[in-house]
């Protein structure tokens, strides 16, 4: 099937988004909660420990993901959904939104691993409706962002920026 | 998959340079890295074996600034070219936006990179994209070699689809910054 060439993801819906994660970081005593794009981007993120460093763990944590996912897939594992990674002082659980998301949980020992298991379910389908809809408005909204005007600015910062 | 917020004004898009071991995709992300306004880059991520060869990928997150009300962001990763690496580098290729294509230009490699776009051609469709309606731009890298085969045979056997493509000589910053505007515009026109 061919992919969308890009997800666009309104106000409403960010909120919308934002309500969930935060409900589950507080459900669940995280430290904090992040929601990928698989490529590695950062949808949206909450809490203290990811604060500074957003950007290099989503592409870590995509990346980490995206390679266990192949490793299972050469153990002939049909449907890999999930990580736990069990640290020292933090542990991170990530699992997959529908094939578009992933969804992570940072959180300490003093949060059981089945609490999270249990409510992030929850949450991932939560979002799965939510991702449905932006796939749904996505067209919609295309135009109102990706005007000639945003276009050709853009094409004048790359001149810019990328020069030697 | 470029990924806009509205809510927080925000474009995303990856970019993601493939070729055979050692024909300079680190080299351009480094030459960016050290030569680009530090303003516009975030640090950059190495996950490299003990003898520097890219194991999974290098990571560099460039910050474009405000773009007619837009912050827009290009993160730039290179996958491992080795060929036994084949599954690590469909892992990194996963919602790439865009592909830079680097060639050796050495005519001792020419075997290896022929094989090597046929194997981004078959990691494309893996993840539903087609080479023909893909932000693809091609780099031919380390022109400055004696044994570099001339351009307008590797774009006979390598650029059959006629994609844009660049010289370089990505270790003194040559080709570098054309080939990224290049596949930075082809992205931006196809979203």
């Amino acid at each position: 099937m061919e992919q969308l060439t890009n997800l666009i993801i309104s106000d409403h819906e960010l909120d919308t988004i934002t309500n969930a994660l935060n409900k589950l970081m507080n459900d669940t005593s995280a430290s904090s909660v992040m929601l990928l794009d698989k490529s590695g981007q950062v949808v949206s993120s909450h809490g203290t420990s990811t604060k500074r460093n957003a950007t290099s763990l989503g592409a870590l944590l995509a990346g980490a993901f995206s390679s266990s996912r192949h490793v299972a897939e050469l153990l002939g594992e049909k449907d890999f959904r999930t990580i736990f990674q069990q640290g020292v002082h933090e542990n991170i659980y990530t699992t997959m939104v529908e094939e578009q998301w992933l969804l992570v949980i940072v959180f300490d020992k003093l949060t059981h691993i089945g609490l999270v298991k249990v409510l992030s379910k929850k949450t991932s389908e939560e979002l799965g409706h939510t991702l449905e809809r932006v796939r749904a408005d996505t067209d919609r909204q295309k135009s109102s962002v990706l005007n000639i005007q945003f276009r050709s600015s853009v094409e004048d910062t790359i001149d810019l920026l990328f020069r030697d | 998959m470029a990924l806009i917020n509205i809510s927080t004004h925000e474009i995303h898009c990856k970019i993601v340079y493939y070729g055979i071991g050692y024909c300079g995709k680190t080299t351009n992300l480094q030459y960016v890295f050290k030569s680009i306004n530090p303003s516009v880059r975030g640090e950059m991520l190495s996950i490299a074996t003990e003898t520097e060869r890219t194991l999974f990928f290098d990571f560099l997150p460039l910050d474009l600034g405000t773009v007619y009300g837009f912050r827009t962001r290009f993160h730039l990763y290179t996958v491992p070219g080795q060929i036994l690496y084949e599954r690590t580098r469909l892992a990194v290729l996963n919602g790439a936006d865009g592909i830079v294509f680097v060639v050796d230009s050495q005519a001792e490699k020419f075997e290896e990179n022929v094989q090597s776009i046929r194997e981004l051609e078959m990691n494309l469709r893996r993840i539903g994209k087609e080479m023909s309606h893909f932000p693809l731009v091609i780099q031919w890298n380390k022109r400055d070699m004696p044994s570099a085969l001339p351009v307008p045979v590797l774009e006979r056997y390598l650029n059959r689809r006629c994609v844009p493509s660049y010289e370089a000589i990505a270790s003194s910053g040559k080709g570098v910054y054309a080939t990224l505007r290049s596949v930075s515009k082809g992205i931006m026109s196809q979203l």
